[in-house]
């Protein structure tokens, strides 16, 4: 529980960057070198190397290197569970907003 | 991505925020009494237990606390008004006892959408993104007593 909210944890707050979601995007239509995204994002090579760091340890983006070009990838880890967890929370607002409207219904009768 | 479609969305706008938002068939007028009669509230917030409203003092100061009994023990949440203005918003504190000392600011707005329609959004504020994270996973926590507590329901009936 506690390694499955570590993970939880590094994946919110790598997403929690705008840049960093568009890099996530941009990766999810092919795989690109850093120097293309920085270009892409018109950010330094330094900044958008940091942001990549942060994408790499919440493994939502993996690189590797091949001579003097860094290429990168989504990781293995999508967001299925973020998006998953945040389903749950929306259902169980859901029936919670439901049983308001139908307390509606029954105060008019 | 899982699923059938929900009418509410949540979304996480900055680190430290939720942001929940829905629009129901009610009045306004009829939304803010849900939030604000103690009858009306028991039957509807929360996460489908027994609501107990022990305390709503609905002015700036003024205490609230509510008392959920699910299926694995009574947890209350509560905090103080920190604003109330009728029909279209209140601000409070929110703390739920199962994170003690761990104080969100909750703030509701009602927008009257006309043709008795009302939009919900719910702004949830803490302190750091850790507490962010702990609210969200103790919603999908109780999300599943609630199923559980509803499978046992079925069960008794038959």
């Amino acid at each position: 529980m506690v390694q499955h909210a570590a993970t939880l944890d590094a994946a919110f707050a790598a997403v929690a960057d705008r840049t960093r979601r568009g890099i996530l995007e941009r990766l999810g239509r092919s795989e690109a070198s850093i120097s293309e995204l920085a270009e892409s994002f018109d950010m330094t090579l330094t900044g958008i190397k940091k942001h990549v760091a942060v994408l790499e340890d919440a493994q939502l983006v993996t690189s590797r290197k091949t001579g003097r070009v860094r290429t990168c990838r989504l990781g293995p880890r999508r967001l299925e569970r973020e998006a998953e967890w945040i389903e749950k929370c929306q259902r169980l607002m859901d029936a919670s907003f439901d049983r308001l409207e139908s307390l509606l219904e029954r105060s008019k009768e | 991505m899982p699923g059938t479609t929900t009418r509410t969305t949540i979304t996480t706008p900055a680190e430290r925020e939720i942001r929940i938002e829905r629009v129901v068939n009610a009045p306004r007028d009829f939304v803010w009494r849900a939030y604000t009669d103690p009858a009306l509230v028991a039957e509807w917030w929360g996460r489908g237990h027994r609501l107990v409203v022990e305390r709503l003092e609905l002015e700036r100061g003024g205490h609230w606390r509510w008392v959920e009994h699910g299926p694995n023990g009574v947890y209350g949440f509560e905090g103080r008004y920190r604003e109330v203005t009728p029909p279209a918003r209140f601000v409070r504190s929110f703390e739920w006892d199962g994170m003690p000392a761990h104080v969100a600011i909750e703030t509701v707005t009602l927008e009257d959408l006309g043709e008795g329609r009302t939009r919900i959004v719910i702004l949830m504020q803490m302190h750091t993104p850790e507490e962010r994270d702990g609210f969200l996973q103790s919603g999908m926590q109780q999300g599943m007593d609630a199923a559980f507590a509803q499978l046992d329901g079925l069960v008794t009936k038959s």
